[in-house]
């Protein structure tokens, strides 16, 4: 199994120790105009040592000082895509390429909105890679309470109760990888980028898992997160959950194996809301699809999550809070149903999205009654931790009797 | 008169039972051809199955194809080669049958003239009728789920004209096929589909008349309309971000 340390130790410059190491920083998805404050940023973040930069073509900065320790590569990247704001198949395979051509032995991707990166976050994800012998380290962000909701919902309790895995960001946008790490996405990669799926995503952190890799995380306290270009959250969902139900598909040899628990994290502290959202618009979308999608979602789901759709469908807004367990049911069973293809794949993200607006809606509304936020992400984690034996069994004997 | 009457009746029925006579052989030859053929189907299919799951055919293909191929569990390719084998065979028992069936008819043609042509456009039908059947519930959901997540009230029933949209094509293209109805189907097609999508237009304006408003209010100077007193604005949740 993964060693999953964390990353707690305090910021502290330690480029000396590491300045014979050859670092390559992959800029992904940068802008020409971006260029000038992201090599600005590197050049504070390293003063001293010698650091590979690799840009975009079409950002390659002209007229632009550059400071000398900062040597530019220049990479032909993918074709723009809708998911240029996440990193992508052609990304990690850029980077082992770069990487290799340059004899690199630690790699820094840093994705799109780069450069708002601070220097001391920049320095954390180094120092990490560099230091702490872990193969991948990915970006632990800081989040508002109503910001990355699919990742909180679904992508880090389902990453962290399969592989056993602590990474809070399991899609993160800023990775550190060892040279064996990188070796080992850019496999991966390439088996999209053969068959021109350039835009692909990949889930380092399974990745990571299943050859038995450490991982560490990296503080990344400030940094604008890029937000997809579509705003079809319908469409968004359906890419990113398949991508991440078919990388579940592929690798269930392993995390049905894998026994241990994360354990209880440490919930760090976050800003209060300001003011009430209002949940009426998620919850009417909910309750519209309970009165049509009923039989597509009984396809799905057993009786008793349906029972228990239907008792949330009869909260009132003020009440309104779905148990983690359903949730829990939901979503596994909807993994399940990805992999047996109950239905049309399309249909079956698509009859999700009302219900991870549910989701949604419940987690705001306990937010705004004064729990932690990253208490109840916790929680949610932990339930999914629990409930695993569940997903193995039915995933195993689908067939089987099931309440 | 009587004996000319119970002569007629009797030269009838003597035509009648020749006519079934010929008829039940050939009719006995396409059951006992459908049937054989489908026994053996089934035997080679499951033959077939046993032997691909014993030589792990699923994961060397997996393994040793150059594009990877996503099977469900329960349609792998084991499966498919099995059901492509059995079903051959029942084809190839209709095609004996058949044969045997206008065999059967040689010296009477005008029997094979007419049941022959129709015994194939039959089968034409049932397939048209099984693929039309399938992109209505498949046109059914994907419009049901898209109007749901869209947050359309009469999501439901723009689902269900849609399908019934498609099945009234397929009925009016199956009957066209088996050449049942002539002019009276094409008629009443006219009539179903028209009024089908006259319905379906009428409900999706009417319904989506705040849409078109809101979407107009966002190109147009909101000076240039008219206030509407009973249009109340969609709270945007802008500080939500769900990624």
């Amino acid at each position: 199994m993964a060693s999953t340390p964390t990353n707690t130790a305090a910021a502290t410059p330690e480029t000396s120790s590491t300045a014979s190491t050859s670092l390559l920083i992959h800029l992904s998805s940068m802008s020409p105009e971006a260029v000038e404050p992201a090599l600005a940023n590197l050049a504070a973040a390293f003063p001293t040592q010698n650091i590979l930069v690799a840009l975009p073509e079409s950002a390659q900065p002209n007229g632009i000082e550059t400071a000398p320790n900062l040597r530019l590569l220049s990479y032909t990247p993918a074709a723009a895509s809708a998911t240029n704001w996440v990193l992508t198949a052609a990304d990690y395979f850029n980077t082992y390429k770069l990487a290799l051509e340059n004899n690199a032995s630690v790699c820094l991707l840093l994705g799109a909105g780069g450069h708002t990166l601070e220097t001391e976050s920049i320095r954390n994800l180094a120092r990490e890679t560099l230091s702490s012998q872990a193969d991948l380290v990915v970006a632990h962000y800081h989040l508002g309470p109503r910001e990355g909701l699919v990742n909180s919902a679904i992508l880090y309790p389902l990453t962290r109760a399969l592989f056993c895995s602590r990474p809070r960001f399991p899609l993160a946008i800023d990775v550190g990888l060892s040279l064996r790490m990188a070796e080992r996405l850019a496999t991966a990669a390439q088996r999209f980028t053969a068959q021109n799926q350039e835009d692909a995503l990949l889930w380092p952190v399974s990745e990571a898992a299943a050859a038995g890799f450490s991982i560490a995380e990296a503080e990344v306290p400030k940094r604008a997160i890029p937000q997809p270009a579509s705003l079809d959250l319908n469409a968004l969902l359906n890419q990113i959950l398949s991508s991440l139900f078919a990388d579940i598909d592929v690798r269930a040899s392993f995390w049905q194996r894998m026994r241990s628990v994360v354990g209880a994290q440490t919930i760090p502290t976050t800003s209060p809301l300001t003011e009430a959202l209002d949940v009426t618009p998620m919850l009417d979308s909910f309750h519209l699809a309970y009165s049509n999608l009923h039989e597509i979602w009984a396809l799905v789901l057993p009786p008793h999550t349906l029972l228990g759709l239907k008792r949330l469908s009869v909260m009132t807004p003020e009440n309104f809070r779905m148990a983690d367990s359903l949730w829990v049911r939901i979503v596994y069973d909807f993994v399940l149903a990805y992999r047996l293809r109950t239905i049309n794949r399309g249909h079956l993200l698509g009859a999700l999205t009302p219900l991870y607006l549910a989701w949604v809606a419940s987690h705001l509304i306990l937010v705004q009654s004064g729990v932690s936020p990253e208490q109840h992400i916790e929680d949610v984690a932990q339930a999914f931790e629990t409930d695993k034996p569940y997903l193995v069994s039915r995933w195993r004997w689908p067939d089987r009797f099931n309440p | 008169m009587w004996q000319q009457v119970e002569l007629a009746l009797s030269q009838s029925a003597h035509r009648a039972l020749v006519t079934l006579a010929n008829f039940l052989p050939g009719l006995l030859a396409l059951l006992l051809a459908v049937l054989i053929l489908t026994a053996i189907g089934a035997l080679l299919a499951a033959l077939l199955r046993r032997f691909l799951t014993t030589i792990r055919f699923d994961e060397r293909l997996s393994r040793n194809s150059l594009v990877p191929l996503d099977w469900a569990p329960s349609h792998g390719p084991t499966l498919l080669a099995a059901r492509i084998i059995f079903w051959a065979c029942v084809v190839l028992g209709f095609v004996i049958g058949i044969s045997a069936f206008d065999a059967a008819y040689a010296g009477n043609s005008q029997m094979s003239f007419f049941l022959l042509p129709y015994l194939t456009h039959s089968v034409g039908a049932i397939i048209l009728l099984l693929a039309g059947t399938f992109l209505a519930r498949y046109l059914a959901r994907t419009v049901l789920i898209e109007a749901v997540n869209a947050r359309l009230q009469y999501a439901r029933f723009l689902s269900v004209g849609v399908k019934w949209l498609v099945l009234v094509l397929t009925a009016a293209t199956v009957l066209d096929h088996l050449e049942i109805g002539g002019t009276v189907v094409d008629l009443a097609f006219g009539i179903l589909f028209g009024g089908i999508v006259l319905t379906l237009s009428l409900a999706v304006g009417l319904g989506s008349r705040d849409i078109v408003s809101r979407s107009l209010e966002k190109n147009v100077e909101t000076e240039v309309l008219p206030p509407d007193p009973t249009y109340k604005p969609q709270v945007t949740n802008e500080t939500l971000r769900h990624f």
